[in-house]
């Protein structure tokens, strides 16, 4: 239908219903300008574009309002727990609890010290949480923390629970807006909006039906306008400020008193539950970090050398062990002592260990009975004559040199049948050649020895060598470390390698360097050894890397107090613990060394 | 007109952050040659000599504040030990004085309660 067409009388109609077309419009605009606000308001709280600390109000309903701040030293989180503030200190690059620091907080009511609780965390009792201006939904606290030597002082903006979600504040929140100085305007547009959301939320049928009446009203005036009468459009608007104002009202005392039964249905007070939120981070709380035992480390960037792995085993230091080898056969005795060093004894180098007795041959016995007896007989003939000389020679019939001569004859004699007798009962004494522990022992009194037999074996347990093979030559320089099936570590240091092949490969000697505690020869190690190739990257130790479903590996950095974020990582093999991140962390990340694991089953 | 208000509304929502980055940059030294920091909706400029403490208030403006109302609390680390300076009114700043000499340029936080009770704390490094 086009004005154009319509008679004189009708055009004034059509005229003043396009005034008020237009006048609708900027009404319209009006309205459109007044729900945008609540919207913009956070915009135009942060004044200036930034936001000075004001903590983030939590992503997920069931994350409970909390606060948290940091320095180079320090990660402390802050929970509003009923009338207290729960406090959790860690360091802030390891995520290490710390739990016997001195937390001064500054509070609304004068200084106060948090105490430490059994759990790991510190409670500060604060009664002002309850009596704080519920317009506001932050609080500025000042934290010294002592720890030990370390001193830090944390401004820390604590989030409030919403003052909605408590009964009483709530409907004080209804008259006392205005202290939010400035903001005073958009305050009770901003819960209405929110009071309504939360209804609809709820599925409130008292939202639906305002929104139903809120329909037809319009509908009403529209068809009013239409059919040219003034005076109903207005009270038709009247009507629908009327409901608006109601809605207002209605939303407050929903707010406040109303239903308190009703809207705890609907939303669960906040547990801290560990969780993935919508953007991918893991959130996990203080307390869950402790019980999965998270620890972080700041990744820094180096040059490292790619390392190879070769079997190797342990061996003893071949100039600071022996062997005690019995140099003739014959039977075992123990040294004057009376007992043989047992297995772990510590011995000195030169210490009798053991005895040997030569066995004589029943052959030999004869000989040497034969041989005992020509000399007793000798021995008998020489005395006579020396006995005689000795009578003659005072005279002078006999000279002095005649007696000498028999004399030495004798004593020559003597010697030999000494010697006899000594070779029959004298054994052979076994010494350790070095000092060390007994690392093997095979003595039995009474056994008999074979010649050549090893019969102790003399290692000093804090001289150790580990002998690996290598199929490539390893260069002097490059250092290596030996790593045991319980996960220890041992750096080693080269000593030198055979040209010799053996099984295709080269032996390879290494010193076992600083303490060698529980460590046995012939032990199985793996030696790790550096090759020349260096590489550049960022070492992280390789439980900190994750194989998601996908088949990506990503490590898992620590972004906030209870934040975390995973970034996907190319990895290269560096040496048993570590491994090369060539790409995706950024050196001064905080990444997840310990738990990374737990950290991806977090749901 | 429709399109008027709209213009006027995008340019405002244009200008509005880019304002706000350049205001942002307010780190340094103050009027006073003491270092400014933030503090909720103010700046506060901390200035440390011997054992006197002085902070200025500052609106985002960088307009000076008068201090009647506020009271305030600065910690400091001296000498690896905190230092609590409680501070009150005085001239056009808050002021206090601390049990041990300062330092020019100690690390520590200085936290402003206004007038409405609102506590707010700016980080000295």
């Amino acid at each position: 239908m086009s004005p154009f067409r319509l008679p004189a009388a009708s055009r004034a109609l059509a005229a003043a219903l396009a005034r008020m077309t237009l006048a609708l419009l900027a009404l319209l605009h009006l309205a459109l300008l007044l729900l945008a606000l609540p919207f913009l308001s956070p915009l135009a709280r942060a004044h200036e574009g930034h936001d000075h600390g004001a903590p983030q109000a939590p992503v997920s309903k069931t994350i409970a309002p909390r606060g948290e701040a940091s320095s180079a030293a320090f990660e402390l989180v802050a929970i509003p727990r009923g009338d207290a503030l729960v406090l959790y200190l860690d360091r802030f690059a390891t995520g290490e609890p710390i739990t016997e620091a001195t937390l001064e907080v500054e509070t609304p009511a004068g200084p106060a010290t948090a105490e430490a609780t059994p759990d790991g965390s510190y409670r500060l009792p604060a009664p002002w949480l309850a009596t704080r201006d519920p317009g506001r939904d932050h609080l500025d606290l000042v934290v010294t923390v002592t720890a030990g030597a370390e001193v830090d002082v944390l401004p820390l903006s604590v989030a409030l629970p919403k003052a909605a979600e408590s009964a009483q504040a709530g409907q004080e929140a209804g008259h006392a807006a205005a202290p939010d100085s400035g903001h005073a305007g958009e305050g009770w547009l901003h819960r209405l909006a929110e009071a309504v959301t939360n209804r609809l939320a709820a599925r409130d049928p008292g939202a639906g039906l305002a929104a139903a009446g809120g329909f037809v009203l319009g509908l009403a005036a529209m068809g009013l306008m239409r059919a040219g009468r003034r005076a109903p459009v207005l009270a038709v608007l009247v009507l629908a400020a009327a409901l608006v104002l109601g809605a207002t009202a209605f939303a407050y005392e929903g707010a406040g008193q109303g239903h308190p039964e009703v809207r705890a249905a609907f939303v669960p007070p906040p547990t801290d539950l560990a969780q993935r939120l919508a953007d991918g981070a893991v959130f996990v709380p203080k307390a869950t970090q402790r019980l999965l035992s998270l620890r972080t480390q700041v990744a820094a960037e180096g040059a490292f050398r790619r390392t190879v792995s070769l079997p190797g085993r342990i061996i003893p230091d071949p100039n600071a062990s022996g062997v005690v080898q019995s140099s003739v056969g014959g039977r075992l005795a123990p040294p004057p002592s009376g007992t043989f060093p047992r297995l772990g004894t510590r011995v000195r180098a030169g210490e009798v260990l053991a005895l040997v007795t030569p066995p004589v041959q029943r052959v030999d016995l004869s000989d040497m009975r034969q041989r005992q007896g020509e000399l007793d007989q000798q021995i008998a003939i020489v005395q006579r004559r020396v006995d005689r000389y000795q009578k003659l020679s005072l005279g002078g019939a006999v000279s002095q040199v005649q007696l000498d001569e028999a004399q030495d004859e004798l004593k020559g004699l003597k010697d030999r049948r000494t010697a006899l007798d000594r070779i029959r009962q004298e054994p052979e004494v076994l010494t350790a050649p070095v000092g060390g522990v007994i690392a093997e022992a095979a003595a039995v009194a009474g056994q008999m020895a074979n010649p050549g037999q090893m019969v102790f074996q003399i290692v000093d347990p804090g001289k150790l060598w580990v002998e690996a093979l290598s199929f490539d030559a390893l260069t002097p320089a490059s250092d290596a470390a030996a790593r045991l099936a319980d996960g220890r570590s041992l750096p080693l240091a080269y000593q030198g390698a055979g040209l010799a092949d053996r099984n295709q490969a080269i032996p390879v000697q290494f010193a076992i360097q600083g303490g060698t505690e529980g460590l046995r020869v012939g032990q199985f190690v793996t030696v790790l050894a550096a090759t020349d190739a260096e590489r550049k990257g960022l070492a992280l130790p390789r439980a900190s890397v994750v194989r998601t479903a996908n088949g990506q590996d990503v490590v898992y950095a620590h972004t906030g107090a209870e934040r975390y974020e995973a970034r996907p990582v190319r990895v290269a093999p560096l040496d048993g613990t570590r491994v090369l991140v060539e790409a995706g962390v950024t050196p001064g990340t905080r990444v997840v060394v310990q738990g990374a694991e737990l950290l991806d089953q977090v749901r | 007109m429709l399109i008027q208000r709209l213009l006027t509304l995008g340019a405002l929502a244009v200008a509005l952050p880019l304002c706000a980055h350049q205001a942002c940059a307010h780190d340094g030294t103050g009027h006073k040659g003491g270092r400014i920091a933030d503090a909720g909706p103010y700046h506060i400029e901390l200035v440390t000599r011997d054992r006197t403490v002085e902070v200025t208030i500052y609106d985002a403006k960088e307009k000076a504040v008068s201090p009647a109302g506020f009271k305030g609390t600065a910690i400091l680390v001296v000498g690896g030990k905190p230092a609590r300076v409680v501070l009150a009114p005085a001239g056009t700043g808050l002021a206090g004085e601390a049990e041990m000499p300062l330092g020019a340029t100690p690390k520590g936080v200085v936290q402003i309660t206004g007038p409405d009770g609102a506590a707010a704390s700016g980080k000295f490094n």
